[in-house]
């Protein structure tokens, strides 16, 4: 048995930058990655801004090394699961036991969708090649394949919370000492299928997002990967480097109140908080910032707010939602914001909420506003609320 | 050697009639699928406002289990995540998709839209009895007894599930049928053996 898991290396690639130094350039600069849509052929074209990741399909075939017809969702998570395992940078990862758990929402989505326009207007046309990694665990097969990775990999699909879901886990798996070192996170790309669903939810905002802001009006689809290299501490021990932090406390809870939105009171993500809390044996006042879930949605930011407000009265800590900046980027959101909130602790930062103009009628706090540098952060909350009731909430310590 | 389980209740709702263990309790044969579902909830004084909100396959799928577990199944001897739900049918959710998709030509109905799954009813299903267990929904050409007996079979034989709901629940248009089982491991007066044998008799018991 291990007792704690470490964060030993991160990988990230989303609307403001391409890895871990290109997203926290772009916090420093306050310069959000969400305009217009430029690389998905869609009706929504100028109409509905997104947080696309600034490398086409071609671009992202040369960097992975994967053939320019591999599903987008597949390329994103190749970029960001190789920069994680390269930092991460385990002595001898061969002979350890390696495991590899991703999410994502959306599988070969991307390809079925160019398969089924021939394959409407003719049913002997499109090509079934477009149609063969459809399958969410596609996905995390054609990127286990390429990391080498042979011991254990599977895929997480619970919508936004899914690749919290996968990081927790992944580090169950090494506290029951079955794996050694898991690559975990998740990863999504832009497609036409989530951009209509969600337009057909009346949730998407024509403007850029306003999270936890009183006249927020939705959210900006974005897409990416981000991945954490968890070890045990056998392994922790063996690293030139430092690892960046621990997980210390995760959970997840259901409030099973509707297919899409969050009970009023938000009680899934008030257990989820309270149940990671309980997990990693810390008081509230402990946390010292929150990467809130913070859609931008009239209902998640008030039931998020509400659950906050109830755990966390009457000390509230500094808290922001990133999705300003990378747009929601559904099953990798959890990943990405897992990969912010270990360098939030290593780099003793707290990201502004972007366009946060005024404080939401239910609660007495608001977000940050700032870049803020030289902050003593030892606990990261981090939230990630999906459809189906399905709350996670993972607690990140300073070691 | 495998272990016996036991179909301790059935529901069948077809064609106008709502039968339970092979009695019919409730006729209608006037209306369509929605007027017959509402006429069956408003006759068995069922009480879910949520109920309105739910699409033909929900509502349908909801009503048989209501009626399957009156007075038949006792959940609370039961911890929530030893019973479970296995369902089968040969459309999805095509009936609310088809619904759906003529809204889009308008303005898109996200009520309609957040239906468009079959394993909704599953959901709906578990939110009003507070079933925690193993549960899917499978899609097929016609009702698989053998199939259905197998998955179910593992799932209790394994310890999996102490107790699980499956069948077939189906909504295409002016079309309906569901058949829901109630199979345990406990043997009763009135049970019979959980086979696929038994399945399919009462399955098509109801057509004739």
């Amino acid at each position: 048995m291990s007792s704690t898991v470490y964060v030993a290396g991160l990988g990230v690639i989303s609307a403001i930058g391409n890895n871990v130094a290109e997203n926290l350039q772009s916090f420093e600069l306050e310069a959000a990655g969400i305009g217009d849509i430029s690389l998905l052929d869609t009706i929504h074209c100028k109409k509905r801004p997104v947080a696309e990741v600034k490398l086409d399909n071609n671009e992202l075939a040369v960097i992975t090394g994967l053939p320019a017809d591999t599903s987008r969702t597949a390329l994103l998570s190749l970029v960001a699961a190789s920069e994680a395992v390269n930092d991460a940078a385990i002595p001898n990862l061969e002979s350890l036991r390696t495991g590899f758990v991703s999410a994502n929402t959306v599988g070969g989505m991307d390809r079925s969708e160019h398969f089924f326009i021939d394959f409407v207007k003719d049913k002997k046309r499109g090509k079934l090649r477009n149609i063969f990694d459809h399958e969410c665990g596609c996905i995390t097969e054609i990127v286990a394949d390429q990391l080498g990775i042979r011991d254990f990999m599977t895929t997480i699909s619970t919508a936004c919370s899914s690749s919290a879901n996968a990081i927790f886990y992944a580090a169950r798996l090494i506290k029951n000492d079955m794996l050694d070192v898991v690559i975990a996170g998740g990863t999504d790309s832009l497609t036409k299928f989530t951009l209509n669903g969600f337009n057909t939810l009346m949730i998407l905002d024509d403007e850029f997002c306003k999270p936890f802001d009183e006249n927020r009006e939705g959210l900006n689809l974005g897409e990416g990967a981000g991945y954490l290299v968890l070890v045990s501490e056998k392994v922790a021990k063996t690293l030139l480097n430092k690892p960046y932090c621990k997980l210390s406390g995760y959970n997840n809870s259901n409030d099973a109140y509707h297919q899409t939105a969050s009970s009023p009171d938000g009680t899934g993500s008030y257990l989820a908080m309270k149940g990671a809390l309980e997990k990693s044996g810390l008081n509230p006042s402990d946390i010292d910032y929150i990467n809130l879930h913070g859609t931008g949605t009239a209902n998640n930011d008030s039931a998020e707010g509400i659950a906050i407000k109830r755990l966390f009265e009457p000390d509230y800590p500094p808290m922001s939602s990133t999705k300003s900046f990378t747009g929601h980027t559904l099953g990798a959101c959890g990943g990405i914001e897992a990969v912010f909130s270990a360098l939030a602790i290593k780099n003793g930062i707290i990201y502004p909420n972007l366009r946060f103009e005024t404080r939401m009628n239910e609660v007495p706090f608001e977000p940050e506003r700032k870049f803020l540098k030289g902050q003593n952060i030892r606990h990261v909350m981090s939230n990630s609320f999906g459809f189906g009731g399905n709350c996670t909430s993972l607690i990140f310590s300073e070691i | 050697m495998l272990t016996e389980n036991y179909i301790t209740a059935f529901c069948t709702i077809s064609k106008g009639v709502v039968s339970k263990n092979g009695t019919k309790i409730f006729k209608n044969t006037n209306d369509g699928p929605a007027s017959f579902f509402t006429s069956i909830y408003q006759h068995f004084q069922l009480k879910y406002p949520k109920y309105y909100k739910m699409d033909n396959l929900s509502k349908l799928g909801w009503l048989a289990t209501e009626i399957l577990q009156y007075e038949s199944f006792e959940k609370n001897n039961y911890q929530p995540e030893d019973i479970g739900i296995v369902l089968a049918n040969a459309n999805s959710s095509l009936d609310d998709d088809i619904k759906y998709f003529e809204t889009t030509k308008a303005i898109a109905s996200p009520s309609l839209f957040v239906y468009t799954l079959p394993n909704i009813v599953i959901g709906e299903i578990c939110i009003r009895n507070n079933f925690k267990g193993e549960q899917a929904f499978f899609i097929q050409d016609k009702f698989d007894a053998d199939f259905m007996c197998q998955q179910v079979n593992y799932l209790l034989n394994e310890n999996i599930l102490q107790a699980c709901i499956c069948g077939w629940v189906e909504v295409l248009e002016q079309d309906y049928k569901a058949v829901l089982f109630l199979a345990e491991k406990i043997k009763t007066k009135k049970s019979v053996l959980f086979s696929a044998e038994n399945m399919d008799k009462f399955f098509n018991d109801i057509d004739n």
